[in-house]
């Protein structure tokens, strides 16, 4: 088969994986080698559908053992199967490298006669390019669940982040759709990954020369929707990890009709995207602005609010905290404002070090007034618009229409 | 007695339009105890009034550098120069009030963003950092047939120097030509050292930056091929969104992006 035809096939069977972060390793090159790693990351290209192009995201193989129902490379699918060749991998992506296409290699694969067996085509994969190659660039490596220690260990020592995907967000949910699996088989390796990170930074510390162990840390993600979970199951199990396995990110991914005739999956029109979009922003919540999970989902509200994203939602929620005088507030409450992000709250508390701020200093530093308003006093606001004076119902018409007003449609000519 | 006043009257200083150019002029402006009106470039931008031309001084220069590594440190040398690369209008007397403003009060004064030359030199360095971002994102090397990897690039500021040293680190083993085709100057990297150039008779296309085919290695047409098909296969179709991809990746860029290209 042409390369050409490979690289098509196995760039769509590893589309909808949605992880392509390229930060968090600060890997340096070597004298010789090719490529560093770039702390922040960077992205390279966006895709039709926007979505950021940062590694060469392809499957190894697409051919699999098992029969997931949510997977488009399940075994019992009619699809075009293809396989690189180690060598042929390793060509393609120093030679797209060398031309700044790319960040690096994003390394997963269809599961071929074991787990082990998979795993090791992998780590071969990644160790012809850290060795052979002296290539420094970035490596994403995909565990297999199932796969034996030794080999997630030597996967660790080449890849600059790991990751294991959950991809149905219960347990029960899982077990229905693919009864192959199970959370603990998925869990298992990312605790291991965890332990190994976490150790291998302690050893750092006292051995400055000891072998990095996957520096940026690991990832997973979940399909939203293809179950009835709700978000709250979704943003518990998060917290949960970011906590528990140290995870450096958690990726949402709507799900879409892949699969139609297996009529144990949910029939839909489109993704899910609206609610997959609030997910994300209840997970920068979590990371960014130090919210917790139950102040986010809760019993009485178990789904995220899908007209406005959560930050207004919990304000909305809690008129007792506001108004937040932006003059005098911890950092920890300027980041619970609506329309204040990390970037301008950092700015405000290095500001109002000089001088009083009034709105319109706020307005020049970013903050989105037309949100804040009601939520904050300032210099010569302490304004009669403030939460308390509304109900919840009219607070969020009035910044959905604020929010409305700010975004003009275009005109229908007919 | 009288109190002594002397009148300072209001000067324009012109100066070669380069940072140490301006850093010399900021030294002139304390030395003479000037106060000036405008700092540019642009001999055409005064009709009346004083005028006064600076000269670029390398010891001028180092001294008033090191003063601001003294007072607020090398970051703030950064943020100055970086502010200063956007060319913005009048940016040069915002960068002097910013300066007015630190020797006065002999600290790290960028958090003063009420101060409205202090904030607008903030903004101004985000947008160049910015742009020198684009660059680490955008840029696209196509393999000459001797082997060195050539890419044109055409920011809105003039970042190429401020971007050298990543594409240093990063392909040291390559021999490679960043062009900006716009302010029509380059840097040569020949695996040792990196180098500023101009090329009198661009062999390459001027509109989309490419190499003539007769001077491109043998397999670089088949990688930007390669590139391309993976381009198309990795977006999902149902999730199509044209309006969040220029938002992420501006059209200014399509030109010489090798997927963008037909």
């Amino acid at each position: 088969m042409e390369l050409a035809k490979k690289i098509g096939i196995l760039a769509n069977a590893a589309k909808y994986d949605v992880s392509c972060a390229t930060s968090g390793s600060k890997r340096k090159n070597i004298s010789g080698g090719l490529g560093n790693a770039f702390s922040s990351g960077i992205c390279h290209s966006f895709a039709d559908d926007g979505r950021c192009i940062s590694l060469l995201k392809v499957l190894f193989t697409n051919q699999c053992i098992y029969d997931c129902a949510y997977c488009i490379n399940r075994r019992s699918n009619d699809v075009p199967r293809a396989a690189f060749s180690v060598d042929e991998l390793v060509d393609l992506t120093i030679n797209f490298y060398r031309r700044n296409y790319i960040e690096g290699l994003f390394l997963s694969s269809g599961v071929v006669v074991s787990p082990d067996h998979t795993m090791e085509r992998l780590v071969s994969i990644a160790k012809k390019l850290r060795i052979d190659h002296k290539f420094n660039g970035y490596l994403h490596i995909k565990a297999i669940p199932g796969a034996s220690s030794e080999l997630l260990s030597e996967a660790g020592l080449y890849a600059d982040r790991m990751s294991v995907n959950i991809e149905i967000p219960t347990d029960n949910g899982l077990k229905f759709l693919a009864p192959e699996k199970d959370h603990a088989s998925i869990i298992h390796p990312m605790l291991y990954i965890k332990d190994r990170i976490v150790a291998n930074k302690e050893e750092r510390r006292v051995f400055k020369k000891a072998p990095l162990y996957t520096p940026g840390g690991q990832s997973t993600q979940v399909i939203v929707g293809a179950t009835n979970e709700t978000d709250s199951d979704i943003l518990h199990l998060a917290s949960g990890l970011y906590k528990g396995a140290n995870l450096k990110r958690f990726y949402y991914s709507g799900y879409l009709p892949t699969n139609e005739y297996d009529k144990r999956l949910p029939a839909v029109a489109a993704p899910p995207l609206k609610r997959e979009n609030r997910l994300y922003q209840a997970d920068w919540l979590l990371r960014f602005y130090h919210f917790n999970v139950n102040e986010l989902v809760d019993a009485a509200h178990p789904n995220l609010d899908l007209d406005l994203d959560p930050k207004a939602a919990y304000a909305i929620r809690h008129p007792e905290i506001f108004p937040i005088d932006v003059n005098r507030a911890d950092y920890e409450m300027l980041l619970r404002i609506p329309g204040v992000g990390v970037r301008s709250a950092k700015m405000i508390v290095e500001a109002r070090r000089y001088r009083r701020l009034d709105s319109d200093n706020l307005r020049k530093i970013g903050v989105v007034m037309r949100r804040a308003r009601y939520f904050i006093t300032c210099n010569e606001l302490p304004s009669a618009d403030v939460v308390r004076d509304y109900q919840p119902d009219a607070l969020k018409m009035l910044i959905l229409q604020n929010a409305a007003a700010a975004k003009p449609q275009q005109l229908t000519l007919f | 007695m009288l109190p002594v006043t002397v009148m300072h009257q209001k000067t324009a200083i012109l100066y070669d339009g380069s940072f140490e150019g301006f850093l010399s002029a900021v030294f002139d402006i304390y030395q003479l105890k000037l106060d000036p009106f405008s700092i540019t470039k642009d001999t055409q931008a005064l009709l009346f009034g004083n005028q006064m031309v600076v000269e670029k001084d390398v010891a001028k220069c180092e001294r008033v550098f090191n003063g601001i590594c003294a007072y607020a440190g090398i970051a703030t040398c950064d943020m100055l120069y970086h502010s200063f690369l956007s060319c913005a209008p009048n940016i040069e007397m915002d960068i002097f009030r910013y300066l007015q403003m630190l020797f006065r009060l002999k600290r790290d004064v960028s958090g003063m963003m009420g101060e409205s030359s202090i904030l607008k030199v903030r903004q101004m360095q985000r947008k160049v950092t910015r742009e020198a971002h684009r660059m680490l994102m955008f840029i696209r090397f196509e393999q000459a047939k001797d082997g060195t990897y050539f890419a044109p690039i055409a920011p809105q500021y003039d970042v190429l120097k401020i971007i050298v040293s990543h594409f240093k680190d990063r392909f040291n083993d390559q021999c490679w030509v960043i062009y900006d085709t716009h302010r029509d100057y380059g840097v040569h990297f020949n695996g040792q050292d990196v180098a500023l150039i101009t090329i009198d008779n661009p062999s390459f296309n001027l509109e989309n930056g490419r190499l003539p085919e007769s001077m491109v290695s043998e397999s670089e047409l088949e990688y930007q091929h390669l590139w391309q098909v993976f381009f198309k296969q990795i977006a999902i179709k149902e999730r199509k969104n044209v309006k969040l991809q220029q938002n992420f990746m501006p059209k200014r860029f399509w030109k010489y992006l090798t997927e963008k290209r037909r």
